[in-house]
């Protein structure tokens, strides 16, 4: 019965079709990614720095038993509110990708991802009346951006008597937006005007993670990341370079129950960094985020624990690019997610289900986040 | 397998994959960079730059003829030549001589004005020897009473089409050929109407001239019967022939008339427009000397063409795309705005092209419109009269860098 309903679930959704790319993503470099594995998301990322297939903390790669290789893709309905009206819209992302396997009789593990680390994909539109010469015109304005800025992360892990874990990465952040505004006008005299540009990034970071494991029941993480900065270029000609944050990770998991796995995280990022650089180039400005998530895992049948697992979680955070001077936009995300390994466990998929608010003011968008996650061990 | 619902749900999630981003914009919170503005501005083409051509189409190559009883305050008339009708026919490689048993004269009506009645042609014979050279004076002598062939009735309900005339029994002598005319019938076709008013008829270079055709028996003794023939000929000359010759005025742009004038404006676009700007409306204004004459309801169509390089008179100009065009009714006397976006897109700004244009009729109007507006130049001491051109353009979009 409960297969059957999570079927029909997923069926129904996509009907609901709520939403669009968030408009909290329009200023700045975006809306920030996650680099979080679907696993980790349907506990609201609270175990995103003990998850072996997520990118966040470099050593969690160490976890991984065996050569590991996790597609991740989303699909996201949300209902959009700003002082211009109500819109249902929805966007389909590939946000996450791993390979992962350990070096055998080192105790090293290695790990190569490619996660989003900005979306900018937006669409809007606008209707206005114009004076033309000397004659009111209506006019619908569209401004749109296609792509965002992606972290590509080559990561090396080593574990030190099952109790400590180290890790390492080496970040590349590269990416374009491909700007186009466009006008058109409700006189067939005028003719739509159409303007493109794209800009490109270019950019490289460090991170650096530990886990401590401490007796059977507790475990922490933490995470040290610099992202340096971006090269900026507009239609190949050097536009200048924003800052880009420090990222500071603290992770704690309990396992009070052999049913139950709980964790909770705090990540800090420093994008007020970026806060002069965005404004010298025209934009609004950054500001300094905090997202903590708490979360966890229960797993029904010890014997078979990745046999749908019940996964469960919350988070809030801040968002870095505020769309008004002075203003904070919230994000918050309830999620839920389970799993199934199958095929001698060599193939798995997770699927999370995430509702999130996110707020500034006036503006306001809700919705769900469906991520479907595989996993494949050769 | 018992995880059956699993790649299901992946599928049902696959099927879902669609996107729809647009939301509604407010600014400016919502639009990066700000707002699109439009700006208007006036340019003024080079001065003294501007130019009339004469001649592109001369009237024995117009589309139309052009025939008025003083539409334009002097009459015009339409001459024509037949090529020779044989006087006798080849059969059985014998040259045989034939009965004729009728005439007909075919004309297509072009355009009219609709709203006058009581229109007739008045087709008169001519001497065959009219060309290129013959003059109004040179064969008004011949239209006189004595050699009208026929009145050809335009019924009041025709608005375009063919109208005829056909010559039975002692009619028939108006048209015959004497060996002196080697066979060449050349005719003179006048208008008769209660007002002052014309038609355009159709002429050889368009393909629908006037046709004469003869319809004869021929005597074969041989077989002893008799076959009925017919000779269609086509004009092979035709002209129209106004009363008082146009004259072109320099320090004006004239545009059509008979022959053809075409006129050539030149401009200098600014940098910041022609390098960076998006032109969304161009429109090219033209004052009229004075209220521009010609025939009601058959408006003329202006034309406002590119040119690829400027060779002065024989600049070639693109035709094929970014032309401007506008109508111009009878006796317009405002300023007349030619549209002309497109050739700013297309043909001037990005090309290397030169930024100026040809102001024609269009084709099938050159040397065969009773319309032939003359508009002020650049040479007007009065500049509001001025050829002008109104510009609205989007300069280049601020784009947020990120």
């Amino acid at each position: 019965m409960g297969r059957v309903l999570l079927v029909v679930l997923l069926a129904v959704i996509p009907g609901l079709a709520w939403s669009q790319s968030s408009q909290f993503g329009v200023r700045g470099l975006g809306l920030p990614g996650r680099e979080l594995g679907t696993h980790a998301l349907g506990s609201g990322g609270a175990f995103g720095l003990f998850d072996s297939e997520s990118s966040l903390n470099p050593a969690a790669v160490a976890a991984v038993q065996t050569l590991t290789s996790v597609f991740t893709a989303s699909q996201a309905f949300r209902t959009v509110e700003n002082p211009a009206g109500t819109a249902s819209t929805r966007d389909t992302r590939f946000p996450h990708l791993m390979v992962a396997g350990p070096l055998r009789n080192t105790g090293l593990a290695f790990g190569f991802s490619y996660s989003g680390y900005t979306d900018r994909d937006f669409s809007i539109a606008s209707t206005n009346t114009a004076e033309l010469r000397g004659i009111p015109v209506l006019v619908t304005d569209s401004f749109s951006s296609r792509g965002g800025l992606s972290d590509l992360r080559v990561a090396v892990a080593y574990r030190l008597q099952d109790r400590w874990t180290f890790g390492g990465g080496l970040h590349l952040i590269t990416g374009s937006n491909r700007l186009e505004t466009r006008r058109t006008f409700d006189d067939p005299s005028y003719l739509r005007s159409q303007q493109r540009a794209e800009i490109a990034y270019g950019g490289a970071g460090l991170s650096g993670g530990i886990i401590r494991q401490m007796g059977t029941r507790f475990a922490m993480a933490a995470l040290a990341r610099w992202d340096g900065r971006v090269e900026v270029e507009r239609d190949s000609t050097r536009a200048g370079t924003v800052d880009l944050p420090f990222t500071f990770g603290l992770g704690l998991r309990w396992h009070p129950d052999r049913h139950l796995d709980l964790a909770a995280q705090g990540l800090a990022r420093t994008w007020s960094a970026a806060n002069s650089d965005l404004i010298e180039q025209g934009g609004v400005g950054a500001e300094n985020t905090l997202e903590v998530a708490i979360g966890g895992e229960f797993t029904p049948d010890l014997e078979r624990p990745y046999r749908r697992p019940l996964r469960f979680g919350a988070r809030y955070g801040v968002l870095p690019f505020p769309l008004i001077p002075g203003t904070h936009p919230r994000e918050y995300g309830v999620s839920v997610g389970s799993g199934m390994r199958f095929a001698q466990q060599r193939a798995g998929i997770d699927l999370a289900l995430e509702h999130v608010w996110r707020s500034e003011g006036v503006y306001s968008e809700r919705g769900f986040v469906l991520t479907v996650g595989v996993s494949v061990r050769p | 397998m018992r995880v059956w619902y699993l790649p299901l749900a992946g599928l049902l999630l696959l099927g879902g994959c669609q996107e729809k981003l647009t939301t509604p914009g407010d600014c400016p919170a919502l639009c990066p960079g700000g707002q699109l503005q439009v700006f208007d501005e006036v340019l003024n083409p080079i001065v003294g730059a501007d130019s009339t051509f004469t001649g592109y189409v001369k009237p024995p190559a117009a589309p139309a003829l052009l025939v008025s009883n003083g539409l334009r305050g002097y009459e015009e008339r339409a001459v024509l030549r037949f090529p020779a009708r044989p006087d006798s026919v080849s059969v059985r490689d014998t040259l045989r001589a034939y009965a004729i048993d009728s005439v007909t004269m075919a004309f297509n009506l072009v355009a009219r004005d609709t709203n006058t009645t009581g229109l007739q042609l008045l087709v008169y014979r001519l001497p065959r020897f009219i060309d290129s050279t013959s003059s109004y004076a040179q064969l008004d002598p011949a239209f006189v009473p004595e050699n009208l062939i026929s009145a050809v009735p335009i019924p009041d309900t025709l608005n375009a089409g063919g109208v005829r005339a056909v010559l039975l029994g002692a009619d028939l002598a108006r048209v015959a050929l004497s060996p002196a005319d080697s066979g060449v019938l050349a005719l003179g076709i006048r208008l008769d109407a209660p007002t002052f008013t014309g038609v355009r008829l159709g002429a050889s270079a368009a393909g629908n001239g006037g046709v004469y055709v003869t319809y004869a028996t021929l005597d074969v003794p041989d077989t002893g019967t008799a076959r009925l023939r017919s000779f269609p000929l086509v004009a092979t000359f035709n002209s129209s022939l106004p009363a008082v010759p146009e004259v072109v005025d320099s320090t004006l742009l004239t545009v059509g008339g008979s022959p053809a004038s075409r006129s050539m404006i030149r401009f200098e676009v600014p940098a910041r427009i022609r390098d960076s700007a998006t032109v969304v409306r161009a429109t090219l204004e033209l004052t009229p000397v004075a209220p521009i004459t010609g025939l009601p309801t058959d408006p003329a169509l202006l034309i406002a063409r590119g040119v690829i390089a400027d060779l002065g008179a024989k600049s070639p100009v693109q035709s094929n795309f970014g032309v401007g065009l506008d109508t111009i009714p009878e006796g317009t006397s405002g300023t007349v705005d030619v549209e002309i976006v497109r050739m700013l897109q297309q043909v001037w700004l990005g090309t290397g092209r030169p930024p100026a244009l040809v102001l024609s009729l269009t084709p099938e109007l050159e040397a065969a419109s009773f319309s032939r507006p003359v508009f002020y130049s650049t040479r007007a001491a009065d500049p509001a009269v001025r050829p002008r051109l109104r510009i609205s353009y989007v300069p280049s979009f601020p784009f947020e860098n990120p």
